[in-house]
């Protein structure tokens, strides 16, 4: 018996030996595979950028610019982010929508910043598409959704612009799964709390925009495409309960409105 | 699976001259005997296609010519069962190499140097088991005694009489 059990370590040393001498050879490195994958992200964010910026270009306003990149370099610094990989873009749209593109970049249209209430509800809504930038849920989805062959070809230039409109699309009108969408709320509670931000106010313009939506869903994109609203605020408010947090006001309501005023193309003497 | 050496263990003698260790059955199996025995290593080389996506196919062929053969002379038994345990061996082994495929298609997690690493063991341990399966099957076939590294042993306790 013995000879037996000294067999079978024998057997399993080989085994996990030869598994940890393979182990430290790089194959990532060797096949290029990070860098490869962070070619095809580049181009698959350019696309859908496009596509999106035909809808809507971007927001000629360094003010406001400045305001929200302000916010996502608040919520980047507090929680340990490079707050330059992140790459923001404000576009011209009335829809209700903040979404995450591949490489990093993260869009909010000039209809969020209106509707929301609060520079700490925008806030929320920064943190949650971080989150998804965070977590990767991005290229996640996309390959799960568009797969594998045609995001490869899309990455390539070799997709047609028809299948560039519907990734596009797919990315800014559809949700992403529950679970991914919970992990980037718990991500967008955290790093509120971190930033000295009162996650009630994500809570809140969820909330709101679930009430709303069902008057006007076609302008209520981000909402739409973000389920069970009901409990996402509850988990929401739980997860604030758990964080310990200073709560210091991004701008007061008189800056926050003359932000707003900009954004609807209204005149505005900043002092 | 690598051949044992050739000390006596109550098996017989190592066969002089003979580049792979081997050892002498307790009786001369007949004709029909080594065939048997010889089949099932062949069933689980039979099924290796189907085997190497679903890893418990393997097993199952294995199982049924175990079973199918509880009854026959000792040679034949002590083969099926030096096989049926190898490949119980490998199922966990390539199980996990499934498991771990599937969560990366799925996107439960990423394709790591870990992952290609214990990819490549796996393929380098299931293409051993490969040619000592077909090596075993030729020699089980002439009436030669395999007796693997591990499973021998491990069969010689489990199949007494």
């Amino acid at each position: 018996m013995a000879k037996i059990i000294l067999h079978f370590i024998v057997l399993a040393v080989l085994f996990f030996g030869t598994w940890l001498l393979l182990g430290s050879i790089d194959y990532l490195k060797y096949f290029r595979v990070e860098e490869l994958t962070k070619e095809a992200e580049h181009n698959l964010q350019e696309l859908i950028l496009n596509e999106l910026q035909k809808g809507g270009g971007e927001l000629d306003s360094d003010t406001v610019y400045s305001f929200v990149n302000g916010i996502k370099k608040r919520l980047c610094t507090a929680n340990g982010i490079e707050d330059s990989s992140i790459t923001l873009h404000i576009l011209v749209r009335n829809e209700v929508n903040a979404i995450a593109l591949p490489d990093r970049h993260l869009i909010v249209y000039t209809g969020m910043i209106r509707y929301c209430k609060s520079p700490e509800e925008l806030s929320g809504v920064i943190a949650h598409e971080i989150g998804h930038i965070e977590h990767g849920h991005i290229m996640k989805r996309l390959r799960k959704e568009v797969g594998l062959s045609m995001l490869a070809a899309l990455a390539g230039g070799e997709a047609n612009g028809e299948i560039a409109r519907e990734t596009a699309r797919l990315l800014s009108s559809t949700a992403f799964d529950r679970k991914l969408e919970s992990e980037a709320d718990a991500s967008a509670v955290h790093m509120m709390a971190k930033a000295g931000i009162d996650p009630e106010a994500f809570a809140d313009v969820i909330f709101r925009l679930s009430q709303e939506k069902n008057d006007v869903p076609k302008h209520f994109e981000w909402i739409n495409t973000h389920p069970n609203s009901h409990d996402r605020c509850a988990e929401i408010l739980r997860l604030r309960r758990e964080e310990a947090y200073i709560n210091r006001p991004i701008a007061d309501s008189a800056a926050w409105a003359n932000y707003k005023k900009i954004v609807r193309g209204i005149p505005v003497s900043l002092k | 699976m690598p051949l044992q050496s050739s000390r006596s263990t109550g098996f017989g003698i190592l066969r002089k001259g003979c580049s792979v260790p081997l050892r002498e059955f307790s009786y001369t199996p007949d004709e029909y005997e080594t065939e048997k025995a010889s089949n099932s290593y062949l069933m689980s080389l039979v099924v290796i296609m189907v085997g190497l996506p679903l890893p418990i196919v393997n097993v199952i062929a294995s199982a049924i010519f175990f079973l199918s053969n509880r009854k026959s002379a000792r040679f034949v038994r002590w083969h099926c069962t030096q096989t049926l345990l190898a490949q119980g061996f490998t199922l966990p082994v390539n199980a996990a190499g499934l498991y771990w495929t599937l969560g990366i298609i799925f996107d439960r997690t990423a394709v790591s140097n870990n992952y290609i690493a214990y990819i490549l063991t796996i393929i380098l341990f299931n293409l051993v088991e490969f040619i000592a399966t077909i090596y075993a099957a030729v020699q089980t076939r002439k009436g030669k005694h395999i007796v693997w590294w591990f499973f021998g042993p491990l069969t010689e306790t489990l199949v007494k009489t």
